[in-house]
């Protein structure tokens, strides 16, 4: 059976910190911290994401004079579909499994 | 002390000599201010490590790839060049006034194989007697063909050829001959001094090396 693409627990993590607020443009480091992913995990889903198309990234000046400028990202529109769908059928998957472990005999 | 350390070799991998890295590399250095102490700096720069090799492993393949294409086209061109489509050229003033000696034309050696040569086409020949030499000669008839001159015009099939081609109140003056099958009759657009099938007699059509499609 073939792997559904973006749906591993750590894209699922990226993709709920995204919808939060999804039409604000985001740093690399706070979604670090907010999804608690080190930077070797997250830059590659970000990476993964922007190539196709789910997600847009940007340049933004640095607010502090003499500093590079930052990276941003936000979700695509394909990307908020496809993060939505990712993360409901998690919470369907979740739902059953948690079901099914009730109605185990005892 | 570490921080600065960190900081300086997450730069090093993301540009090496360069001003600029690859912008995933980037971002990652540009976010490493943000981070909060020692042991959060060191994770960043562990990670930014990561993605920074990635990066650049993506697009050394990216430029691996790129140059096989160009190795590729490159030995294509030089085929066709070679083999399909060379310049040949013009060793006589046979053919004066439509191609001047000297001069270098298209020539096609492939697809002429398929189409077959037509009346009035501009063929490459081995010169009878030297072999390893060619020349360019129009074709003037081909399998059955009746070829004769009258009145310093050629006739095929007892029809005058119109030849546009010919330097003006040129006259042609030639034996009559029948076209054998799978041979070709040629004359030079030069009628008085060009060497020809008058001289030669007519060419096996396999003896064809190609056929001219460029005429400047």
């Amino acid at each position: 059976m073939p792997r559904t693409p973006h749906a591993s627990p750590q894209t699922l993590r990226l993709f709920e910190a995204l919808l939060k607020e999804p039409a604000t443009r985001r740093y690399g480091y706070d979604l670090s911290r907010e999804t608690g992913l080190a930077s070797g995990t997250l830059y590659p889903i970000l990476m993964r994401l922007t190539e196709q198309g789910l997600l847009e990234a940007g340049w933004e000046p640095s607010d502090q004079p003499g500093r590079p400028p930052r990276h941003t990202y936000r979700l695509t529109g394909d990307g908020i579909a496809l993060a939505t769908t990712r993360l409901a059928d998690a919470a369907a998957k979740d739902r059953r499994a948690r079901e099914a472990a009730r109605v185990r005999p005892v | 002390m570490i921080r600065t350390a960190a900081h300086r070799l997450l730069t090093l991998a993301v540009r090496g000599r360069r001003d600029h890295g690859g912008p995933w590399g980037e971002a990652i250095l540009a976010e490493f201010d943000q981070t909060m102490g020692m042991w959060a700096a060191l994770v960043w720069t562990a990670g930014g490590l990561r993605v920074a090799y990635r990066e650049q492993r993506a697009s050394s393949r990216t430029h691996k790839k790129v140059f096989a294409l160009a190795a590729c086209v490159l030995a294509a061109a030089v085929a066709v060049n070679q083999f399909a489509l060379t310049l040949t050229y013009v060793p006589s003033l046979g053919m004066e006034p439509t191609m001047a000696v000297t001069s270098r034309y298209v020539t096609d050696r492939v697809a002429f194989r398929v189409t077959g040569v037509d009346r009035g086409d501009i063929v490459v020949l081995p010169i009878p007697g030297a072999p390893d030499q060619s020349t360019e000669r129009r074709v003037i008839g081909l399998d059955g063909d009746r070829i004769e001159c009258r009145d310093g015009r050629v006739f095929r099939d007892g029809a005058p050829v119109d030849e546009p081609y010919l330097r003006a109140g040129t006259k042609t003056d030639c034996d009559p001959v029948t076209v054998a099958d799978g041979t070709i009759y040629v004359l030079g657009d030069n009628r008085t001094i060009s060497a020809d099938s008058r001289e030669w007699g007519t060419f096996r059509r396999d003896s064809v090396q190609g056929r001219i499609v460029l005429l400047g």
